[in-house]
This record gives structure tokens, C-alpha cells and sequence, in this order.
């Protein structure tokens, strides 16, 4: 006997996934990591029936066989490694906030001394929100639904939640305002004008596009990437400042807090934009390709919603303005992420 | 002035749908995610759920529920209760572990999916909370099962078994797959939340929270009763989709929860009914997994079903004389092919246990009896290789479990029976009535290949039982061995051997 005895093993401290690691994965990562079997190595489909079962065949052409490919997703990692606990900790703070403003504005009786105008504008460009952030909140769903690693898949679910807490607060708001003001058309008039008014229609049209893109990539360029930025910097931001310049504290107040949620998804979908061209630049055209489309569109949105934000601002604002705001926030939530900077990686991996 | 209450402002978060006119409708919903079928789209916009809850509800809630699952856990860690557990309550938690926190992340995968295509905005927000609920479930029950790796290596598949083609896992792929992630939502809304999760978890939930309680387990305990508290939420979704389409299509909505049924019962009689009555420790035993699933699950399910104006599935006997049989064979099953387990099982059939067997199961010693006794005399004659496997049981093209369940026959003897079919120049084999006749009428296993399927094919290499437990992807450290033979064969020793016990010793 020449062998030499193997050597024992160190006891394991953490899952095998983790191969032969010495630094203790996080709890985050012990709790996210590789938690979809659709995406198991050596499968032959998604799901264990029929190998051309439509499910199957769904998750190949839309999931498995996206143009944006990478060789390891499960390397991405939320910036802010939320769980499950961590995030209900981070939104029941965030909604007692919410709350307290709430409370303070009713007590003081804010609604009832809004003027005209500015009822007319949260009639207009704010309580109507609540179609577009439902329809986000079905996209957002969908791409948690077919996202190739469960760290992306966490990500997306917070932020369907999120969406949800948005549609929440308006609503709670339309209420509200339609007690104060029950013959401004607010709780009433809304999905007439989601369906039937020029200014929202380009945004309508953006977001049942976004719904029929099935490829999960292009979904998530289409939504995380390009329209919910540009069109939060409007709805968020600028109809924000708006308020607070008419005096209307509450909706400023209001539009600042539900902004750290859409602060926290840019972040985690700039990560996975970035990943997606470290590790295969080739990425890059895909996402140039998605990106020019959605812009388009998200463009015309923000347009849209500008001009009605003139005609409720009496010329205060520019529809032109409004929508170069939201492009450059766009712009600069992508910036540099198409530059070929990295052309020599490029070249050393190509 | 206070908050508005939220039933003065909920209304809006449910109102939220519109008519597309950039796209189709049914681009936006397409059939076979959505599955309306004969219900005319119009008549989701009468889908209400019973119980309300908003956001800030929800997320105040949970915290407080998380804090409290993980405040209990952080004063148990420096106990040492998890070193004084019995090995048989033990693998009950490997399975359990192994067998549950990937499916709770299917389930998330599954609320997505009607967080996306359910065909009501107040249905998608549901299972918006729904998904968040899953994503706790599968947090916690992962977390909880990592923490025990450092004692015993068998954890590790807490995370592992599902990315594995172990057999329990293949068949377990296949019916969640099935019924959870890749269905349309209508199907999935009955299947998931209703028949799965308003019936069998309960089972698994509440009979195994008050078996770790009796075993000393409060950890384990606290866990799943925290889990147990957010299933009236989200499985909900259930009644109000089964009632539109139990108006509109009743033969449909009768056949999906036939065969979620069918399904649920096949595996939790593959795992939880080993766990009770074979894994807990006798004076331990709260009720038998007949008693159990007759006052859980059987009572609930016909109530249930009868309330929407349903009959019992087509298969109710066969199903109901499956209560004295299925687990006890798949209890066989698993100790024979315990290196094929992530987990130790006790055989559990000492002459105290066999005797609570024979009076919780008055036909158990005489279907199960004499084999239990081969294997038994084959341990005291030190002749363990005779219990060990060389051979691969005929797994069910449905069900993916062992063909081993045993029926009589009308001359009073019991035998293990295949039921088979032709289906495009091909032989099926069942291991019962109720999954030939699945098999028949949905078809989604055509062209599925169960393990042996694969073997025969050549496409688990080398063909030997080396080969096979590569594939099903156990490592020496992790392969299952009964934890303590002496433990049900000392009662047994020095008595008169017989049978083919006899003929495999001379």
C-alpha cells in the first residue's frame, strides 16, 4: 500500500453549494442561494414533466435562451442583501413614517386647504397612478417569476411588494382626497383618464408593451432599466417638487418617502446590468438594442405626462422640460454602463 | 383625527384593472398561463378574497412574527437539546428540511406567477403578499436547517436534495412542478392554495409541530407553527377561484382538485406517513397518520369540496383502503433503499411498536408482517448484505414512487399489483388505479422518463448501484443507514427462522 491515506475532510459548516469555501457565507446568502430547482445543473428541461410541455418550452425560449446570457447568475448579489426579515423590518419602519405624515396632515386638516389647482393636479397626474404602478407590479412579478437565479428573483419580489405599497398609498390618498374634495373627479375619474387622456396614453402604451415582453431580460431592461427611472423622476420627483412649490407639503412629503424604494431597485438593477457585461461583454449590444426601444417609448411617456403637468402648472412648467428632466435621471441611472470602457477585457476575454 | 380605516380605502388598491387597447387582452393573459377556459373573462371581475389585509398591515405584522421565530431560535442555540433529539425524530427533520424549503420557494415561484397573470388586480395583490409569505417560508426553513450542518452533514441537502435526481426528488419535482409553478393559475389557485395548502400542509404543519413538541424539539416546533400562521392569508386564493369556476365549468374544477389530491396524498404518504408512524418515538405518538389525515384532511376535503357543490374524487376507495397500505409499503421501500436517503430511517417495527402498528392497522402484520420478519432474521443472523438493495424498484410513471403497494386479491391473499398501459407503442406501469388513470387523462408525463426510465436508457453510467447513487447524487457522508439495528431486532433473537429467510441462510 503506496497511497497515502486521504486526508479528512473538514466538517462541513455550510451548504456544499457554497463549494469549498472558508469565509462563512452571510445569512443573506445562506437564505437566496440557489433556491429555484427549475434552474438545477444537468437538467434536461425547467420542470421535471413532458421536456416539451408548453411550461417548458416557455421557460426555454424566455429564460434559458434569452440574448442576455451570463455564465454564472448566481454570482449577482443584491447591494443591499435584503430578506425576507430584513425587508419587513426596513418597510413596516418605512409605512410608520408614511403614517405619521399622514396623520399630521389629516390632523391639520391639509386637504380641505389645498387649492383648486393643486387638487387638480394630484387628480390628474397622481391618483392615476395607481393602474401604472399595478401594471409595473405584474411586471416586476414576471421577472421574478422567470429570473435565472434566485438572487435576482428575491429582488424582483421586494420590489413587486414595493409596487404594491405604492398603488397602497395612493390609495389611501385618493380616499382621502375624494372625502376633502367630492366633486373633484378624484376616486371617481381615474381610470377614465389612464384610458382616455392624452397625456397618459404614451405611458399606457409603455406599460401593456412592457406586459407582452416575455423575454425576461427585455423585461427587466424594459422596466427596471428604462421606465420606471424615467417615469418615477416625474411622478416621484418632479411632480414632488411641484407640490412643495405650491404649498402642497403632504404630497412632497409623501413622493420623497415612496422615492427610497424606487432608490433601492435602481440600485439592484444597475448591479445586474453591470454583472451582465463583466461577464460577457457581448451583453453590451443586447442591452444597447433593449434600451433604444424602451427609451423610445419611455420618452414619449414622459412627454406625455409633461404636458400635463403644464397645462395643470399654467405654463409653471414645460412638457419639453419635464421630459428632458426624466430622461437625463434616466441617463444617469445608465450612465457609463454602455460605454465601451472596457474594451481591453473585451479583447483579453474575446 | 386618525387614519382612515382601511376599509374605507381598499377598494382602490383592488380596483386596479383597465381595458388594453395598445395589446390584446389575451397577449397580456394568455390561455395556458391563465387557464380561463370556459369562463368568460368578464366574470373574474367578481373574484373576492375574504379576509383583507393592506400593506402597512402586512408588513407591521410579519416583523413582529419574525422577530419573535427568531428571538426563540437565538435563546435555543446554546442549548444542547438538538444532541439529546432521537435519531428518528431527527430524520423527521431531515426530511422534512430537505423535503420542504425548496417548495416553499416553488411556491413563491407560484405566487409570482398569479402576482403576474392572476385574471383579477385584488388576485394578484393577494398573491403579491402570497409570494412574500412563500419567501419567508423558504428563508426560514432554509436558515433553520443550515444551522445544524456543523453536527451532521445529512443537513447539507436542506438545500442540496432538490437540486438532485434522487428519486424522492424527482417524483417530489414532479408533482410541485405540476402543480405549483407550471400550471395556469386558475388550475394553480385550486391546486396550491386550496387543496394543497388548506389540506395537506396541515398534516405536515400541525401534526409535526405537536410531534417536535412531544420529541423536544421547541426549535423545530416554533418554526413551522410560525410558518402555520400565514397560510390563512394566502391560501385563500383558493375558494374564490374555484367558486367562479366551479359555475362555469364544474367538470373541470372537479378534475383539478381530483388530482391535486391524488398527488398531495401519494407524497405525503411517501414521507409524512413514515415520519408518524414509523420515525416518532412510540410514546411520542400523538395519533396514527390514518387517524390523522381521517380527522385533518379527510373530514376538511369533503366538507370543503361539498361546500362548492362537488362530489368525492372518482377514486375515493381505492384512495381510502391506500390509508392501510401506501405508507406502510413506502416504509418498506425507503429502509431497503436507505442509501439512497438524505436522512437515517428507522425501521421502527419492534414487537411494542408492531404491536401499536397492529392496533392502529388491524391487516398490518398480515400484509406487512412476514417481510419485516425476512429482514429482520436476516439482521440477527449478522446477514445484513440480504437487506441491502442490488436491484431498482419499478418506479410509477405518474407518482414516481415504488410500485409497491399491495391490494387483496378476491382469494384473501396480498400482492403488489401493476397497472399498465399502451400509449404510443409504449408499456406505462402504475403503482395504482388512480395514477394509471392520471397518467391517461392529462398525458403530462408522456415522454417523461421516470429513474429506472433513465437507467434502462443507459443514461445513468456506470449501470450499477455506484452509478445509480451518483446520479441521485448522495456522497458517502450524506447516504442513509438505519441508525440503530438493535434497536427493533433484539426482541427477535434466537427465535425460530422460517420462510425464505431459511432458504436465503442455507
Amino acid at each position: 500500500m503506496t497511497e497515502t491515506p486521504a486526508r479528512k475532510p473538514r466538517p462541513r459548516r455550510t451548504f456544499s453549494a457554497f463549494g469549498d469555501v472558508r469565509k462563512m457565507p452571510s445569512e443573506y446568502e445562506i437564505m437566496t442561494h440557489a433556491q429555484n430547482w427549475t434552474l438545477r445543473e444537468n437538467r434536461t428541461s425547467a420542470f421535471e414533466q413532458n421536456p416539451s410541455s408548453a411550461p417548458n418550452l416557455w421557460f426555454l425560449t424566455y429564460r434559458d435562451n434569452s440574448p442576455l446570457q451570463a455564465q454564472d447568475w448566481d454570482a449577482y448579489r443584491d447591494p443591499d442583501s435584503l430578506t425576507y426579515r430584513a425587508y419587513v423590518n426596513l418597510q413596516s419602519e418605512a409605512e410608520a413614517k408614511v403614517a405619521g405624515v399622514l396623520e399630521t396632515h389629516a390632523e391639520a386638516g391639509s386637504d380641505a386647504q389645498l387649492p383648486a389647482g393643486s387638487v387638480a393636479l394630484l387628480g390628474h397626474l397622481f391618483t392615476p397612478t395607481r393602474y401604472l404602478c399595478h401594471g409595473f407590479q405584474q411586471v416586476e412579478a414576471y421577472i421574478g417569476y422567470m429570473a435565472p437565479s434566485s438572487y435576482i428573483t428575491n429582488a424582483a419580489a421586494f420590489c413587486t411588494a414595493d409596487f404594491l405599497r405604492r398603488v397602497t398609498n395612493v390609495a389611501y390618498r385618493t380616499r382621502e382626497l375624494q372625502v376633502a374634495w367630492p366633486d373633484s373627479g378624484i376616486g371617481s375619474a381615474e381610470r377614465s383618464l389612464w384610458e382616455t387622456h392624452d397625456g397618459w396614453q404614451p405611458a399606457r402604451k409603455a406599460v401593456e408593451y412592457a406586459l407582452v415582453s416575455y423575454d425576461w431580460g427585455e423585461a427587466f431592461t424594459a422596466l427596471n432599466l428604462v421606465l420606471a427611472p424615467t417615469l418615477d423622476d416625474v411622478l416621484l420627483t418632479q411632480l414632488g417638487q411641484v407640490a412643495k412649490g405650491n404649498g402642497d407639503d403632504l404630497s412632497w412629503l409623501l413622493t420623497s418617502l415612496l422615492a427610497a424604494d424606487s432608490r433601492r431597485r435602481d440600485r439592484w438593477s444597475r448591479q445586474l446590468a453591470e454583472l451582465t457585461i463583466a461577464q460577457r461583454p457581448d451583453n453590451r449590444a443586447v442591452l444597447d438594442k433593449w434600451i433604444g426601444r424602451w427609451s423610445q417609448l419611455a420618452d414619449d411617456a414622459a412627454h406625455g405626462l409633461g404636458q400635463l403637468l403644464a397645462s395643470l402648472t399654467e405654463g409653471a412648467v414645460r412638457a419639453d422640460d419635464v421630459a428632458a428632466h426624466a430622461r437625463a435621471a434616466r441617463e444617469r441611472h445608465l450612465a457609463s454602463l454602455l460605454d465601451p470602457a472596457s474594451d481591453e477585457t473585451t479583447a483579453a476575454t474575446g | 383625527m386618525a387614519l382612515l380605516k382601511r376599509e374605507e380605502w381598499q377598494g382602490f388598491v383592488r380596483d386596479v384593472d383597465w381595458s388594453y387597447s395598445y395589446v390584446d387582452d389575451s397577449a397580456v393573459f394568455p390561455e395556458w398561463h391563465c387557464g380561463t377556459g370556459k369562463v368568460p373573462r368578464e366574470a373574474w371581475s367578481a373574484w373576492e378574497e375574504d379576509y383583507k389585509v393592506s400593506y402597512p398591515e402586512y408588513v407591521a405584522t410579519q416583523r413582529e412574527k419574525e422577530a419573535s421565530a427568531y428571538a426563540v431560535k437565538s435563546a435555543l442555540q446554546r442549548s444542547t437539546t438538538f444532541d439529546h433529539l432521537d435519531e428518528g425524530w431527527k430524520s423527521a427533520t431531515k426530511m422534512h428540511f430537505g423535503g420542504v424549503a425548496l417548495v416553499e420557494y416553488a411556491a413563491v415561484l407560484a405566487e409570482l406567477k398569479m402576482a403576474r397573470f392572476g385574471l383579477n388586480g385584488a388576485w394578484r395583490n393577494m398573491a403579491t403578499f402570497g409570494q412574500l409569505d412563500e419567501l419567508r417560508h423558504a428563508q426560514i426553513t432554509t436558515f433553520f436547517g443550515h444551522e445544524f450542518i456543523g453536527k451532521d452533514a445529512q443537513y447539507d441537502w436542506t438545500q442540496k436534495a432538490f437540486h438532485t435526481n434522487d428519486w424522492v426528488l424527482i417524483s417530489l419535482r414532479n408533482l410541485f412542478d405540476g402543480m405549483m409553478i407550471a400550471p395556469n393559475v386558475v388550475d394553480l389557485a385550486i391546486e396550491l392554495p386550496l387543496t394543497f395548502e388548506t389540506g395537506f400542509t396541515n398534516l405536515q404543519f400541525v401534526a409535526l409541530a405537536s410531534d417536535a413538541l412531544e420529541s423536544g424539539d421547541v426549535n423545530f416546533a416554533n418554526m413551522i407553527s410560525s410558518i402555520q400562521t400565514d397560510e390563512a392569508r394566502h391560501s385563500q386564493q383558493g375558494g374564490p377561484t374555484l367558486e367562479i369556476l366551479v359555475e362555469h365549468d364544474p367538470v373541470r374544477a372537479q378534475w383539478v382538485i381530483d388530482k391535486a389530491f391524488w398527488g398531495s396524498a401519494r407524497a405525503f404518504a411517501a414521507l409524512t406517513g413514515p415520519a408518524m408512524d414509523y420515525y416518532t418515538p412510540l410514546e411520542h405518538r400523538k395519533q396514527s397518520y390514518r387517524e390523522f389525515m381521517e380527522e385533518w384532511i379527510i373530514d376538511q376535503f369533503v366538507h370543503t369540496i361539498e361546500e362548492y357543490g362537488l362530489k368525492k374524487p372518482w377514486y375515493w376507495d381505492e384512495f381510502m383502503r391506500g390509508l392501510d397500505i401506501w405508507h406502510h409499503g413506502l416504509q418498506m421501500g425507503l429502509w431497503y433503499w436507505r442509501p439512497t436517503l438524505w436522512w437515517r430511517p428507522k425501521a421502527g417495527v419492534s414487537k411494542d411498536e408492531r404491536a401499536w402498528l397492529a392496533e392502529k392497522y388491524p391487516n398490518w402484520e398480515k400484509v406487512f408482517g412476514d417481510k419485516w420478519d425476512v429482514l429482520i432474521d436476516n439482521v440477527n443472523a449478522n446477514n445484513l448484505e440480504a437487506t441491502l438493495p442490488e436491484t431498482l424498484p419499478w418506479l410509477c410513471s405518474t407518482c414516481h414512487l415504488p410500485a409497491c403497494n399491495a391490494t387483496q386479491s378476491r382469494d384473501g391473499t396480498w400482492r403488489v399489483r401493476d397497472w399498465s398501459l399502451q400509449y404510443d407503442g409504449r408499456t406505462y406501469h402504475f403503482c395504482t388505479n388512480g395514477c394509471r388513470q392520471i397518467f391517461w387523462k392529462d398525458r403530462d408525463n408522456v415522454n417523461h422518463q421516470t429513474l429506472i426510465d433513465r437507467f434502462l436508457a443507459g443514461q445513468i453510467q456506470p449501470m450499477d448501484v455506484g452509478g445509480i447513487l451518483g446520479y441521485m447524487g448522495l456522497t458517502p457522508d450524506v447516504m442513509g443507514d438505519d441508525p440503530d439495528y438493535e434497536a427493533w431486532t433484539k426482541d427477535y433473537v434466537g427465535r425460530p427462522v422460517e420462510g425464505i429467510s431459511l432458504a436465503a441462510q442455507s
